[in-house]
């Protein structure tokens, strides 16, 4: 039980880190970003260069993961997004040949061969019989730290509130004088920065590898789907419910059955509640 | 300074002058280019090309073309790979270092083409299976790897021999991943640790390749009270065994982790692979080389720079092979002639020696010799042996391990072990 | 089908069979392998341009049903032995059964969220291929020595040329049908269609259920023409990619439109093989496809006309 709660605990962390950046950006700049998972890589990727190749520190590491995400991210809005208008079908196939693109681009810089990154926080602290590595924790606090503070972030500061209007109502936020196109292009930077750091734990969880792009971004469109878009709570939430589903059945059930369970989730809410069990159109 | 005009116009004269020399024999290499598995089978290839040509070229001074067709690794461009070679290249001749799938996805078109094509990476049994079941349509292939019935049978005498007679081991999980790799191992080393080495089964745990976290799945196992972890991992290896390291957990683990055959093991893992020990075809990392196979090193070393530094075993294979390959084609007069070529293959036979012991043999079973232990045949696949003092042929496989310093060396059988199997510091002695 | 037929339209579609029926006589062997691909993509890609391009409701899973017929006529033929002319129609019907039971609850869900769920669902495939009965599956490894129709490339490449004709035809003739102009309107306004008297749920499950039949026709000749099938070949997100960058390349809501974008693309990746053995074919693969849809997201259909209304001036 105690190991259960832990596990499942530490687990829904990761997770819950990895969906925020993919429903912020769903939520606000209403587009599905396929080239969410790719933020994840090269974050993870960024990390591994600079700590494990170059041998800097660690936190400088996380530094620049961050920054290559948020730069990614920019770009992204400024040559993808912008020049198609934000028009969502043909943003989403682009994004789609751009996370294919990178993932060749990983390849010829990095090789095909996975690769492990050096635990954050080196060491284990066992707990009755659970064995629980001071980094996962870490990411664990991270995690709700970030999550937390994005809340507040879009409730009490001028710029958050200016993101729940453009979420809203576009041309609304147009009207009172936020500029869309600015909290549009703060929204994509920021995202991008979450997933970058979503895939320095995520990656140091499993392994980096070109691919990696795609197992996130499944995660995170099951925690969206189950969730419903645009809730911050509710994605912790989900991401709970969804990291605890796979530790129980892992420790209980079957494990080889883990990732069909969490689909047939998706497919019960899907049918029992379209929109999501927290499903709102806006970012709240 | 060159002008990049000049570089480009002696690029072209270069190519002319290549060209001009016609290549009579073409090899086609399929498989990964970009990976380290790839890699090791088409640099073996290479070199093995370039020593027939300059030793005066093959079939009558004829010189041989490589020509690459990659897969990524990836099914349907492994079907494509095959017929770009067959069709638009014409090559006489195929070397492979695909992965199970990618092979039994190309396959159809090998039967369809019947060009002669050799096998160095992929072990599956089911492959000689078809070799078995339908021996005309498959004439055309070798697979110069033992297969993997053959690696798990003699994993089990490591069972008896050292993990029960020497550690003490009565029981063991087995934590396989959920893929036809996985099964088929699985099944082989369930049904024979109980009777052949007494180790009991106390459970066995499937999971799911996609596996994020392995926590739950380690306590689990401990939970089943086992003495050791027998793991089953071919696909993101890295993954289960650099968990069981960051989590230290108390328990012997051993088994498959295809991810440790390579000297990049380490650097990948970061060093976060210490204390992992696998089962590996011949030759494995930490293998003591005989005289032959080491000037292939020798020669590889000087050749690439890049990685993998030290091909893996697929490279040594493709290198014996592709040379007894062309062997076999002077025997028969060239490839055209598959039956003839079957033939001539089937009776090549490389003795490699070490201080006067039989090392490696490079050679295939012949259709109707049963192999004494696993009492079945494998024909056209790479000979082995299953019992010491292994006389007849290398064993199938080695057990190796990483230690926690970085060091890399044979465990097991004895005949070939370089240093002791220990277990990782954090875990208790039994 | 009404006077909006006429002669311009019969004359261009025999050119485009006399093509196809030449074009053994004009390339080589080789390339006609590559054309064979270019086909089968092109039956996928014009299979979801059928339901996304001129629905607006975007397919990310598309491959699922496509597995679904490939699976079905793979396991019937190679584990129970029925003839292919049985299992394939049966395989057609198990897509179209299947898919009607995948679209009854997504029909309440639209937009990207339907994009998502697609994606799901593919996954969800995925992992069930590989868990649930892999001893009719294959699992992991898949199934090979499924029984092949054609032998050789000329015969492979009549056969898919016949099936993307006839695809083709089928779906271009539907398009010319009221019904046709019903279903571009659900990609422009729902409520639109209200008014016109059509049940816009139903136009909805037809044009589902015919683009997945498309799907899985495709995909059981496709699996009989391979010889093997696999999970990660079917059930991948690149498989996806293919297929809508084909579509959207030729020209999304063109229906022939993405049998050029597949012939464009997969002739792309093929041509660059001699010159970037390696990894470098990929990214410049899907460089290229990056520009050319960052370009003129209307694809080259919209191309071709701009040129045309150039030489015209």
């Amino acid at each position: 039980m105690l190991q259960i709660i832990i596990q499942g605990l530490l687990l829904s962390g990761l997770y819950a880190l990895i969906a925020v950046g993919f429903t912020l950006i769903f939520s606000v700049g209403r587009v599905l970003n396929l080239a969410y998972g790719a933020y994840l890589m090269l974050g993870g990727y960024a990390f591994f260069y600079v700590s494990q190749t170059l041998g800097m520190p660690k936190l400088l590491g996380v530094v620049a993961a961050v920054a290559v995400g948020v730069i990614a991210g920019l770009m992204k809005h400024r040559f993808i997004v912008k020049p198609l208008k934000g028009d969502m079908v043909p943003v989403e196939i682009a994004t789609l040949i751009l996370a294919v693109v990178l993932q060749s681009a990983v390849v010829l810089m990095f090789g095909d061969s996975s690769k492990i990154l050096h635990s954050i926080i080196p060491g284990v602290v066992q707990v009755g019989t659970v064995s629980v590595p001071y980094s996962n924790v870490f990411a664990m606090i991270v995690s709700w730290t970030v999550l937390i503070a994005l809340y507040l972030f879009i409730r009490k500061t001028h710029l958050g509130r200016a993101m729940q209007a453009v979420s809203m109502d576009q041309k609304g936020a147009a009207i009172s004088g936020v500029n869309p196109d600015h909290v549009n292009m703060m929204v994509w930077g920021i995202s991008g920065g979450l997933g970058a750091l979503g895939g320095v734990f995520f990656a140091s969880y499993t392994q980096l590898y070109p691919a990696m792009w795609v197992a996130p971004l499944i995660i995170a469109v099951a925690v969206v789907i189950v969730g419903g878009i645009g809730s911050i709570i509710g994605t912790l939430i989900v991401a709970h419910i969804i990291g605890f589903m796979e530790v129980m059945t892992t420790s209980l059930i079957a494990p080889e059955l883990r990732g069909v369970f969490t689909m047939a989730l998706i497919i019960i809410v899907l049918v029992v509640s379209p929109k999501g069990l927290f499903g709102r159109e806006e970012i709240h | 300074m060159i002008s990049p005009l000049k570089t480009l116009t002696g690029a072209a004269a270069i190519a002319l002058a290549a060209s001009a020399v016609t290549a009579d024999i073409k090899v086609g290499f399929i498989g990964s280019m970009s990976s380290d598995t790839g890699l090791s089978t088409l640099r073996g290839a290479e070199i093995a090309i370039e020593e027939l040509n300059a030793a005066g070229g093959v079939l009558g001074g004829q010189k041989i073309e490589l020509v690459t067709a990659d897969t990524r690794e990836d099914v349907t461009e492994g079907v494509k790979a095959y017929e770009y070679l067959a069709e638009s290249e014409e090559v006489d001749f195929i070397i492979s270092g695909s992965i199970d799938d990618v092979s039994l996805g190309w396959l159809p078109r090998m039967i369809e083409y019947q060009i002669p094509t050799l096998d160095t990476w992929t072990s599956y049994i089911g492959i000689i299976d078809m070799v078995v079941e339908n021996p005309d349509d498959m004439k055309p292939y070798f697979m110069n790897i033992a297969s993997d019935e053959a690696l798990a049978t003699l994993y089990i005498n490591f069972g008896a021999d050292v993990l029960k007679a020497q550690m003490g081991f009565e029981s063991v999980v087995i934590l396989a991943e959920d893929t036809a790799f996985g099964q088929a191992i699985t099944g082989l080393v369930t049904e024979a640790l109980a009777p052949v080495a007494g180790i009991e089964v106390k459970d066995t745990i499937i999971y799911d390749i996609n596996t994020v976290d392995f926590a739950p799945l380690f306590s689990k196992a401990q939970e089943s009270g086992a003495d050791f972890i027998y793991q089953v991992s071919s696909v993101n290896s890295q993954v289960i065994s650099s968990q069981y390291v960051k989590l230290q957990v108390p328990m012997a683990m051993t088994g498959v982790n295809v991810s440790a055959l390579g000297l990049e093991y380490w650097e990948d893992t970061g060093g976060a692979g210490g204390g992992i020990s696998t089962l590996s075809p011949i030759p494995s990392v930490g293998f003591e080389l005989d005289p032959a196979s080491q000037a292939f090193v020798d020669t590889y070393q000087a050749k690439y720079t890049s990685r993998p530094v030290m091909p893996h075993f697929n490279g040594f294979n493709a290198y014996q092979g592709l040379k007894q390959a062309f062997a076999a084609a002077e025997e028969a007069g060239g490839f055209k002639d598959v039956n003839g070529w079957n033939a001539a293959m089937s009776k090549q036979d490389l003795k490699l020696m070490k201080d006067d012991k039989l090392w490696l043999r490079y050679g295939f079973w012949d259709r109707d010799t049963v192999e004494p232990v696993t009492n079945r045949t494998y024909p056209q696949n790479a000979l082995f042996d299953l019992e010491a003092p292994y006389d007849f042929a290398q064993p199938s496989m080695v057990v190796i391990q990483w230690k926690e310093d970085g060091n890399v060396g044979v465990v097991y059988p004895p005949e070939y072990a370089t240093t002791d199997f220990t277990l990782p510091s954090w875990v208790p002695a039994k | 089908m009404t006077s909006n037929l006429n002669l311009r339209h019969a004359i261009y579609w025999a050119l485009f069979a006399g093509l196809l029926f030449a074009m053994p006589y004009l390339v080589s062997k080789g390339d006609l392998r590559t054309m064979i691909f270019a086909l089968y993509v092109g039956i996928f890609a014009m299979s979801w341009d059928f339901l996304s391009g001129r629905t607006g409701y975007i397919s990310f899973g598309h491959p699922f049903l496509i597995g679904i017929g490939a699976y079905a006529t793979a396991i019937l033929s190679y584990r129970f032995d029925v003839p292919v002319m049985f299992s394939i129609p049966l395989a057609v019907i198990i897509t179209m059964v299947a898919s009607t039971m995948f679209i009854l609850p997504a029909l309440r869900i639209k937009g990207s969220y339907f994009a998502l769920v697609t994606l799901a669902f593919m996954e969800l495939m995925y992992q069930l291929v590989q868990v649930i009965r892999p001893d009719l599956t294959g699992g992991t490894r898949g199934i090979s020595g499924v029984e092949t129709i054609t032998r050789g490339a000329v015969n492979g490449f009549y056969l898919a040329a016949f099936l993307a004709f006839c695809v083709a035809l089928f779906l271009w003739l539907l398009t010319r049908t009221r019904l046709g102009a019903a279903q571009s309107a659900i990609g422009m306004d729902e409520e639109a269609l209200k008014g016109s008297g059509i049940n816009a749920t139903k136009l909805k499950l037809f044009t589902f259920v015919v683009s997945a039949a498309v799907a899985g026709l495709g995909g059981a000749f496709y699996v009989h023409y391979l010889g093997s099938i696999a999970p990660r070949a079917i059930f991948d997100i690149n498989f996806v990619f293919t297929i809508i960058v084909a579509a959207l390349l030729g020209g999304a809501g063109t229906i022939t439109g993405p049998l050029f974008g597949a012939f464009f693309l997969t002739f792309l990746l093929e041509y660059l093989r001699p010159w970037l053995p390696g990894a470098e074919r990929y990214l410049i693969y899907g460089g290229v496809a990056l520009v050319l849809y960052m370009y003129q997201p209307k694809g080259m259909y919209a191309i071709a006309a701009k040129l045309r209304a150039g030489v015209m001036k």
